[in-house]
């Protein structure tokens, strides 16, 4: 019998975040401060769109608003937004990702990453994600959690 | 402008890399007078109840009639046909030839065309065998698969082409794009299971194609050619396909266009060409050239035809290990294959250009109906488009907006 959410790359490792707490006190709080970033948030919002992430192991989910001239919004868990573009992966996918140790075209190959709508809106944001990666690497560091880093 | 190697994956152009994937499961079967058994040919891949997509045009060709013929010889049916493909065929389309193909009873789809109907006919069948709208399915490798989404891709209705143009591919691709006219973009759609089962090459079938329908269509297969062995998704699978497609390109386009359908040998071989030379894993042309078609109408093949020098250039200047590649290209096609990185580029680039305006095709984007204003929203749309991403230089949409202005 398979399990409920088999793992897409096939380790048998457990996974990264211990529950869904903690995917939204790193993953979350990283969308929640770049949502208030005076510089990247409005550069993000030029997508015009509300994402979902929908994360496996744990299962979590983490839903951003990004509308042009409006405020940025993140729901962690719940929420009433619509999504128009849900990406679908693995929570330590996305820790990896922000990390910069993912290739995206690699991962939608392999079926790591699914994403389902209006990709292009997405996709376009792939190229401004970079100066993140160090930001995500200072707040595991701050948070004290070298076993974050050394583990992807 | 600056190379960029990124850092969501090094770019690697040669050597080892971390993970490659290649498939091709499409049976090619090609030479001559195949179209008569188009039925007992396809039967092997299950068809019963053929549905044929084809347009308007082939259709008055009377090539549609042979196929007919050929389905009925094989011992199958032909469940009705769908002549109402356009040139840049829809959502709309798509879902109005899928509803018919399941009140006719079918089984199966036989595309009769180029790209357009063939890549109706592919996203026809999944709106035919999962259900859901045509822009439903837009994305990469997201169709339904067994054991929760993770397992084996499930099959679509069998699928067979017949190509009456060299150059898409699209009749041993897995994939297809199709316009959605209210949101004004074209939607990328790849899986494996649109591998179509059989491909059917016969210069019979590109007889009534027009000359420049013939060197915009070969120039789509130049533009895959080239792109494909230089895309960040590079496999040395693919890199055999494109350099021996690009070979018969050489040696053929210009003979298939100028001396026209009483050339078997070399409209045979470039539907050969264009059949090798197709692959999913692209990059900026294509990220330019759709966008050029969803807002302007640019037929797909004389946008890659006008943008490829451009990108060519931008990308030969990114660094050697691109400008290596670019070398192998240029010695298979004669050309100058010595000097930097910018020369190379610059002879490859130059080639191409020559080779468009030798065949009578447009050379700027502002003789098919591109204006100036309109640049921002095209670089914009480049910018979303998936083949971005395996461009081998990492562009921004300030780079866009630049080769757009120098392809205008």
């Amino acid at each position: 019998m398979l399990p409920a959410h088999p793992r897409s790359e096939g380790r048998s490792e457990l996974p990264y975040f211990n529950d869904e707490d903690e995917v939204y006190s790193f993953l979350g709080r990283l969308f929640e401060d770049l949502a208030e970033d005076d510089e990247l948030g409005p550069k993000f919002r030029k997508a015009n769109t509300i994402v979902q992430y929908r994360y496996r192991n744990p299962d979590s989910q983490i839903t951003v608003k990004l509308i042009e001239d409006e405020d940025g919004r993140v729901d962690l868990g719940d929420t009433e937004m619509e999504p128009e573009v849900v990406m679908s992966m693995e929570a330590d996918t996305a820790h990896k990702f922000w990390l910069g140790k993912v290739n995206v075209t690699v991962a939608l190959a392999r079926g790591q990453i699914k994403a389902k709508g209006p990709v292009a809106k997405i996709l376009k944001l792939v190229p401004l994600v970079k100066p993140v990666f160090p930001r995500y690497r200072t707040m595991l560091e701050q948070a004290g959690r070298q076993d974050l880093l050394e583990a992807a | 402008m600056e190379a960029d190697v990124g850092e969501l994956g090094a770019r690697q152009m040669a050597g080892f890399k971390d993970f490659y994937q290649y498939a091709s499961t499409t049976r090619v079967i090609a030479g001559r007078d195949l179209l008569g058994s188009a039925g007992f040919e396809f039967q092997k891949e299950g068809a019963r109840r053929v549905f044929v997509v084809t347009d308007r045009v082939i259709r008055g060709t009377g090539l549609v009639e042979r196929v007919e013929a050929g389905i009925a010889d094989g011992g199958l049916e032909l469940a009705g046909v769908f002549d109402d493909v356009p040139q840049d065929s829809s959502t709309e389309v798509v879902e109005r030839c899928a509803a018919e193909a399941k009140a006719a009873g079918a089984d199966s789809f036989l595309a009769v065309g180029g790209g357009s109907v063939m890549d109706t006919a592919k996203v026809a069948d999944v709106v035919f065998t999962h259900g859901g709208s045509a822009a439903e399915q837009e994305g990469f490798f997201l169709l339904p698969r067994a054991d929760d989404g993770q397992g084996r891709p499930l099959d679509l209705a069998p699928l067979a082409c017949v190509p009456t143009t060299a150059g898409t591919g699209s009749e041993v691709s897995m994939g297809a794009v199709i316009k959605d006219h209210e949101a004004q973009v074209k939607l990328e759609i790849a899986d494996f299971p649109l591998f179509p089962r059989l491909a059917i090459l016969d210069p019979e079938s590109t007889r009534t194609l027009p000359p420049g329908v013939a060197a915009a269509t070969g120039m789509d297969a130049v533009t895959h050619a080239i792109e494909s062995y230089v895309s960040l998704d590079w496999t040395p699978y693919q890199d055999a396909r494109a350099l021996q497609g690009l070979r018969l390109i050489r040696d053929y386009l210009e003979r298939a266009v100028e001396d026209g359908p009483e050339d078997e040998e070399a409209r045979g071989n470039m539907l050969i060409a264009a059949s090798l030379a197709i692959s999913i894993s692209l990059g900026s042309t294509h990220a330019m050239s759709h966008p050029c078609g969803a807002h302007y109408g640019v037929p797909h093949g004389v946008a890659n035809a006008i943008n490829l020098p451009h990108v060519i250039r931008f990308n030969a200047e990114g660094g050697p290990d691109i400008a290596d590649r670019y070398r192998d290209l240029n010695e298979v096609l004669g050309v100058e294959s010595g000097g930097s990185d910018a020369q190379v580029g610059d002879a490859l680039a130059t080639y191409v250009g020559d080779l468009v305006a030798g065949l009578g095709l447009p050379t700027r984007l502002s003789e098919v109906g591109v204006p100036e204003d309109g640049i921002p929203t095209l670089a914009d749309a480049a910018m979303g488009d998936g083949l971005t991403l395996l461009n081998p230089r990492e562009p921004s949409e300030e780079h866009y907006a630049e080769l757009f202005r120098r392809a205008l």
